[in-house]
């Protein structure tokens, strides 16, 4: 695999302004994607998943967003200094987003056909004939008939408007893909179809991904790497094997701990405890002490620092920097799932 | 749009293009069939347009229309005069058909610029930043503060009363309220998320007002179209009251409305039919706007 890097995030904020309060949606983020791989970003609702995603693309709604710091480096150019022709160009060629609601993200006055088209038109020379030959063939490879080209998007099922739109994110072979819960609306069934489709695509396109999402099940069968995030930050990452075989942060050792297993029964789920922080309050020092079983005093004032715990396998907290006493935790350090 | 077969390995693909802009046309007049009453608004606008076209031919101008003829004068409606005569002698039938041929166009003209103008105004307000929408929807409220009517009057008063004028001065009315419509309509479609997908593909400012916004708002402007142009009718008519409109002895249905206005008690058919005329008309544009709108939404298809 080409290990160079395609996508390198630092240092990323985000923040929502409003009247009377802001709120952080991103801290701090760091993130990199090399070309061909696929990351999964996993992270509670209101981690700051999205956000992330649509900065890479410079589509965070300002005012209220406003990226207040940090570098997105995607093939070397820092797309947060681009200029809008730049990015224009980038949008739906380079790197192109698939939403999370297929039922929203078509345009409901034109036929299915005629929007895919428009994104190759938009960034391939070519006549609106070819266009249209081409977005036909992207149907077709996504696996809707092309005698569907002319019908608009209420006359397709969730499944099938989601391979439009995922017709429409590879229609000019990007680079990267962004893929914001793809999934989530749709049901189960078809969800697997839908995971198959873009591992195959992936594979033939040799794309990157980066799949946000809140499903590990989604991640352990599409993703290479993984990034747990929470309240704007990344607190764990590292390949598949790694965080799921080995989760080292209390965090995600809390999110395997509330998946039941298959062999045990059991009455009841194991939450986390306790809520997301608030997003314009978020808690000194480790943003995840108010919820972590292991809390110390430490941990209220001191911010982690990334530390790397085994190959790629980097971790957010105190306890694997050295900074609280290990022997206590020891059994939770060395959880294997 | 180009529709040129490009040359393919692929046969199954090639007819796509010309099929399709075909197709939607069809699509479009085959809804509108099926709705009786746009059908029905359809036949009358239709005879309105013809009789008006072929006024000419059915009624001469100088003869019959303005030649005033005293001893037939306030006959009711009979054999030789189908709807009767007015107080100068002249046949009302004939004057409603010339009548026409100013109403119509005027009304229609004035709101196609009505619509172009406010629509852009409008959708650069809706889509703009908060200054910008601020500083044209205040201008917009300042105009829609004054009676249209009165705005009107005020600007064929200021440029003096011609058709030109006339022109002017009902579409400048009838402005703000499309510039209302339009802008409510953006401002909801712009936060749908297909807008972002949209900007997401690398779409410019421009075409997604043009080939995502607009579109997609147009349900609401068709419905005020044709209620604006009946309102632009009566408009046109009550500035031929007043003297500023279209000047006698040339036909023209308000006008004719409000001279008849004074023998009602013992000639209805003065008033009656003019009236009548200009209710047919709006009946039939209102019909119409609704089963085009219905026929133009592609989620009620069959």
């Amino acid at each position: 695999m080409n290990r160079s890097k395609l996508l390198e995030i630092k240092d990323l904020t985000v923040e929502y302004r409003t009247d009377d309060e802001i709120v952080y949606a991103v801290n701090s983020l760091n993130l990199s994607l090399h070309s061909g791989e696929s990351l999964g970003l996993v992270g509670e609702t209101g981690a700051g998943k999205s956000t992330t995603a649509l900065s890479i693309l410079q589509l965070v709604a300002d005012p209220p967003g406003k990226i207040t710091s940090g570098e997105i480096l995607f093939e070397g150019d820092d797309l947060l200094k681009a200029k809008r022709d730049f990015l224009r160009h980038i949008r739906g060629n380079k790197i192109s987003m698939i939403f999370q609601d297929p039922m929203t993200s078509l345009n409901p006055v034109y036929s299915v056909g005629d929007q895919i088209a428009e994104v190759i038109y938009l960034h391939e020379k070519c006549s609106k004939a070819e266009a249209q030959q081409k977005a036909a063939d992207m149907l077709e490879m996504v696996g809707i008939p092309k005698d569907r080209y002319d019908e608009f998007p209420h006359q397709f099922s969730g499944g099938m408007k989601q391979r439009v739109v995922i017709a429409m994110s590879i229609a000019c072979s990007p680079k990267l893909i962004l893929a914001d819960e793809p999934t989530t609306a749709l049901d189960v069934t078809i969800q697997a179809q839908v995971l198959e489709l873009m591992n195959d695509l992936k594979v033939k396109l040799n794309t990157s991904l980066l799949l946000i999402t809140h499903d590990l099940g989604v991640v352990a069968q599409v993703c290479d790497r993984v990034a747990i995030m929470y309240a704007g930050e990344i607190v764990e990452t590292g390949t598949v094997e790694e965080v799921f075989e080995h989760p080292k942060h209390p965090y995600t050792i809390g999110l395997f701990r509330s998946i039941p297993t298959l062999d045990e029964k059991v009455d009841r789920l194991k939450p986390i405890t306790g809520q997301m922080p608030d997003p314009t309050n978020l808690p000194s020092g480790c943003k995840f002490h108010p919820r972590c079983p292991h809390m110390n005093e430490v941990c209220t004032k001191m911010k982690p620092a990334m530390t790397n715990v085994a190959g790629t396998h980097i971790v957010k907290c105190l306890i694997h920097e050295g900074k609280l006493d290990p022997t206590e935790i020891m059994e939770e350090v060395n959880y294997v799932r | 749009m180009n529709t040129t077969i490009i040359p393919s390995k692929n046969q199954r693909s090639e007819i796509i293009p010309e099929k399709k802009k075909k197709s939607q046309l069809v699509s479009i007049w085959k809804r509108l069939r099926k709705n009786k009453l746009a059908v029905a608004g359809l036949v009358i606008l239709t005879f309105i347009i013809l009789s008006a076209a072929f006024a000419n031919a059915l009624f001469d101008y100088n003869t019959v229309v303005i030649q005033q003829n005293a001893a037939d004068r306030l006959q009711p409606p009979s054999a030789k005069h189908w709807l009767g005569t007015d107080e100068l002698g002249r046949d009302i039938l004939a004057r409603i058909v010339h009548g026409a041929r100013v109403s119509i166009p005027i009304a229609f003209t004035t709101i196609l610029i009505a619509t172009i103008v406010g629509g852009l105004i409008g959708a650069i307000s809706g889509y703009g930043s908060k200054r910008v929408d601020n500083i044209i929807m205040r201008i917009m409220d300042i105009f829609l503060a004054i009676p249209g009517i009165l705005l009107s009057i005020a600007i064929v008063a200021a440029l003096g009363p011609s058709l030109r004028n006339l022109l002017i001065a009902i579409s400048i009315a009838n402005i703000p309220p499309f510039a209302r419509i339009v802008r409510a309509s953006v401002l909801s479609i712009r936060n749908e998320e297909f807008i972002e997908a949209a900007r997401a593909i690398g779409a410019n400012d421009l075409r997604i007002i043009f080939k995502h916004i607009i579109p997609n708002s147009m349900a609401p402007v068709i419905v005020q179209a044709t209620l604006c142009i009946a309102g632009s009718i009566l408009e046109i008519a009550a500035l031929s009251f007043i003297g500023l409109g279209i000047q006698p002895p040339a036909p023209e249905w308000g006008a004719m409305l409000s001279g008849g206005r004074q023998y009602i008690r013992y000639a209805w058919w003065i008033c009656a039919f003019p009236g009548i005329a200009i209710m047919l008309t709006i009946l039939s544009l209102n019909l119409l706007g609704d089963g085009l709108r219905d026929a133009l939404d592609p989620k009620l298809k069959n």
